[in-house]
């Protein structure tokens, strides 16, 4: 293991020394024309993003190439070394799972439910309290503070806030009240058609402040004249804000849609701290953690991985291609 | 100047994060020598899965120090360091780590691991079979039952046993009429299961819930470890004898039958999936399932809600006067890479023996696994230890053994956490069969 460490990081640093080599000859032809071109500056460059490059290298890219592999291999937690080349036969057995209807394909419809919600739900959200922020209102700043807030609480603490309000029997909040009114208590968490909305709506409501101050941020880039020229022009608040609010925030609308959709696709704390492993909210996400550490199938939950990482990087591209097209 | 301060600072660092990096092959456990203290003792290392500061964290940290002041100690050398490493209940970070030192060769000498993981522990290396390493007389003592043992070796000794049964309200039992019929139950004349049922229906009503049997538990371990009996009273099997097979045992009409009891149970109102965890304690539900860690917890901190006023019942029988109860607590063993066995064979046996078992289960209100501790804690007949410790005696039944444990265990909590809002029990049990099946078949490609 140790050997093949060495092996990636040493072929990461050949092809830095490559890109250095390179950059160092361009310097050399460059260093008549450009005064701050030179092969010093070059070498110094460099060593500066040493630290960075390494750290990326051995936290993200060498993860990356090792859970590639494992894709392809039985690797056994508890049995590293009859670690076996199996081809695509892990792949074999998730499309086989799926097929069935077992975890796999309730993870992938669970996902794809909580995607298409919450993906419309937290930027609209956001959105809409971006808008309401940016007017200029005595005491704004406090309801800054007040939709920021869920951001910085973690996710683990916001699960079991949430579970003491949704809590089934008459012992969560919510219910509760509900008894009191003379209604019988509802099991939110684990209703198997309601529990995954109550999941879309808390990340929602959890997320939403934080892209709330990216869209602000947008917002606040927009030229105020485009407003009172539309408005001189007889322009509605509904046909200023699709005529100028939209159009300005375009590229801050690209980032937040893509970074929400891959975070969404990454959903696993709420649905691991709030209702446990269930069919009806278990996702891709916490079924790799299940496969990877609670069965220890490294490389099975491997496999799981490298296809959420291509579909994902598959939308994305086309996301992106699709937004930019509209440009 | 800057520029060249920028630069060696660069170089600086880079050099000492391949340093760092490089330098990882040889880990904290690496060599094959046991590591030694100036004062030339052996040091023994152990883990264990729970907090220093909670009860039973404070008993091993006990027994620890008196083994380090002990003779024993000073005779031989030997030095004990205990590392205090928290086992969530929703997560794994316990198990992953053992996996991960197993992979490193950094594994501490002795580990504490939940029984059910003995075979597979055992299979993968992570633990040592200590037959020839404990003495006779001591393994003698231990019931037959508690003993981790896999394809006839000893893997590990257990720390405690963690027998299950029904706690009773008894001013609630008073109060329907029903004290009369359970008051005297002992694990030779527990109920059946039609009983159980009989005295269910007689409760609704008469407090907010006959018994809790903790179905919204089935996030973890605990729901397959309480309800696993009452499929066996039942006749239901689970995996073939080498734990290899699923099918025709845990979708057996028996196995079916038994779990579709329990939804039944639910449908009627005797039990629920939305049970307050505390409804019990604060006098409200009649009946609730649960292992021997409650008992501390009513005496200490409901005291005032329920007094001395409760007791436990016995699992009831299943139809064919079958009889099961939950077993199989926590075990101390000696890892496959221990550097010094002889030195922590006679830690293993301070760590099990008679005087820590007592000291540990006066901590966790568990019953003890080794007859001498039985003798010297003198359970009263009639007490809820003495009905807890009868129990394990004469039904206690084990999990059931496999490599594959947590697999198995994830389908049974699937079947009950299906069930909740499915009442096609057969169709459930299938499909989680199926599903397990799948899972066990990865084992033998």
């Amino acid at each position: 293991m140790v050997g093949i460490s060495i092996a990636i990081i040493g072929a990461f640093l050949l092809l830095l020394g490559g890109f250095i080599v390179k950059d160092i000859v361009v310097a050399k032809r460059a260093a008549n024309k450009y005064v701050h071109y030179t092969v010093r500056g070059t070498v110094t460059s460099y060593l500066m993003l040493l630290p960075a490059l390494l750290l990326l290298c051995v936290f993200v890219f060498l993860p990356i190439v090792y859970s590639l592999g494992y894709a392809f291999t039985d690797y056994y937690l508890l049995r590293p070394g009859d670690m076996k080349f199996v081809g695509f036969d892990n792949f074999v057995q998730i499309f086989k799972n799926f097929s069935m209807h077992g975890n796999v394909y309730n993870a992938t419809m669970n996902t794809l439910k909580f995607v298409v919600f919450v993906v419309p739900l937290q930027i609209g959200m956001a959105l809409g309290l971006a808008l309401l922020v940016n007017k200029p209102i005595r005491g704004m700043g406090v309801y800054k503070v007040f939709y920021f807030a869920p951001v910085v609480i973690s996710l683990t603490v916001t699960s079991f806030l949430w579970v003491r309000i949704l809590g089934g029997g008459d012992t969560g909040l919510l219910n509760s009240f509900l008894v009191q009114l003379g209604m019988d208590p509802v099991s939110f968490l684990y209703d198997p058609q309601g529990s995954m909305y109550w999941i879309i709506f808390i990340s929602a409501w959890q997320g939403c402040g934080y892209q709330m101050l990216i869209f602000l941020s947008g917002l606040k880039g927009i030229d105020q004249t485009l407003y009172e020229a539309a408005e001189l022009d007889g322009a509605s608040k509904g046909r200023q804000f699709l005529a100028v609010t939209l159009p300005g925030i375009r590229s801050v609308l690209t980032f937040v849609i893509v970074t929400v959709f891959i975070g969404a696709c990454k959903i696993m704390v709420q649905p691991m701290l709030m209702t446990g492993e269930q069919s009806f909210t278990i996702t891709l996400n916490y079924l790799m953690y299940i496969e990877g550490y609670t069965y220890r199938w490294v490389g099975y939950s491997s496999a799981i991985a490298l296809l959420m990482t291509i579909v994902i990087g598959a939308i994305t591209f086309v996301q992106r291609y699709l937004l930019k097209e509209e440009d | 100047m800057k520029k060249k301060l920028c630069t060696l600072l660069s170089g600086v660092l880079a050099l000492s994060l391949g340093a760092t990096l490089f330098g990882c092959g040889e880990g904290p456990g690496g060599g094959d020598e046991p590591t030694v203290d100036e004062s030339g003792n052996t040091i023994i290392k152990i883990m264990v899965h729970v907090a220093q500061q909670s009860p039973e964290g404070m008993a091993y940290n006990r027994i620890t120090d008196e083994f380090n002041a002990s003779q024993t100690a000073k005779d031989n050398k030997i030095r004990v360091r205990v590392n205090y490493n928290p086992r969530s209940t929703t997560g794994t970070g316990y198990e992953t780590e053992l996996g991960n030192m197993l992979n490193q060769g950094t594994l501490p000498d002795i580990v504490t691991f939940d029984a059910p993981n003995t075979w597979s522990y055992a299979e993968a290396g992570i633990l040592a079979d200590v037959s020839e390493l404990i003495s006779e007389e001591t393994q003698n003592d231990f019931f037959e039952i508690s003993k981790n043992t896999y394809e006839g070796g000893l893997f590990g000794l257990p720390i405690q046993e963690s027998s299950a049964g029904i706690y009773y309200n008894k001013a609630i039992f008073r109060n329907a009429g029903l004290l009369g019929r359970v008051e005297n139950m002992t694990a030779d004349n527990a109920w059946t299961v039609a009983e159980f049922e009989d005295i269910c229906n007689s409760l609704k009503g008469r407090c907010d819930l006959p018994v809790d049997l903790q179905l919204y538990k089935a996030a973890d371990e605990t729901a397959t470890y309480l309800l696993y009996p009452f499929i066996l009273a039942q006749g239901g099997t689970f995996l073939s004898e080498d734990g290899m097979t699923a099918t025709g045992y845990l979708n057996s009409p028996f196995t079916v039958a038994a779990f579709q009891k329990i939804r039944n149970w639910v449908d009627s109102g005797y039990t629920s999936y939305d049970a307050s965890d505390v409804g019990f304690y604060t006098g409200k539900y009649a009946m609730y399932l649960s292992s021997g860690w409650s008992i501390p917890e009513i005496r200490n901190k409901y005291r005032e809600q329920l007094g001395d006023d409760w007791g436990i019942l016995p699992y009831p029988k299943g139809g064919a006067n079958q009889a099961a109860s939950a077993t199989g607590s926590w075990s101390f063993g000696m890892t496959t890479q221990c550097r010094a066995t002889e030195q922590a064979a006679l830690v293993l046996e301070w760590l099990v023996s008679t005087e820590s078992s007592v000291s540990i289960t006066d901590a966790t209100g568990m019953i003890p696994a080794r007859q001498s501790a039985i003798t010297v804690k003198n359970y009263t007949p009639g007490s809820p230890e003495f009905l807890l410790y009868d129990q394990l005696n004469k039904t206690g039944k084990t999990r059931p053994g496999t490599i594959a444990y947590p697999e198995f265990s994830s389908a049974f909590r699937g079947i009950v956490n299906d069930m909740r809002n499915s009442g096609n029990v057969s169709s459930i049990v299938s499909t989680k069969t199926t599903e397990l099946q799948g899972n066990l078949d990865r084992y033998q490609r």
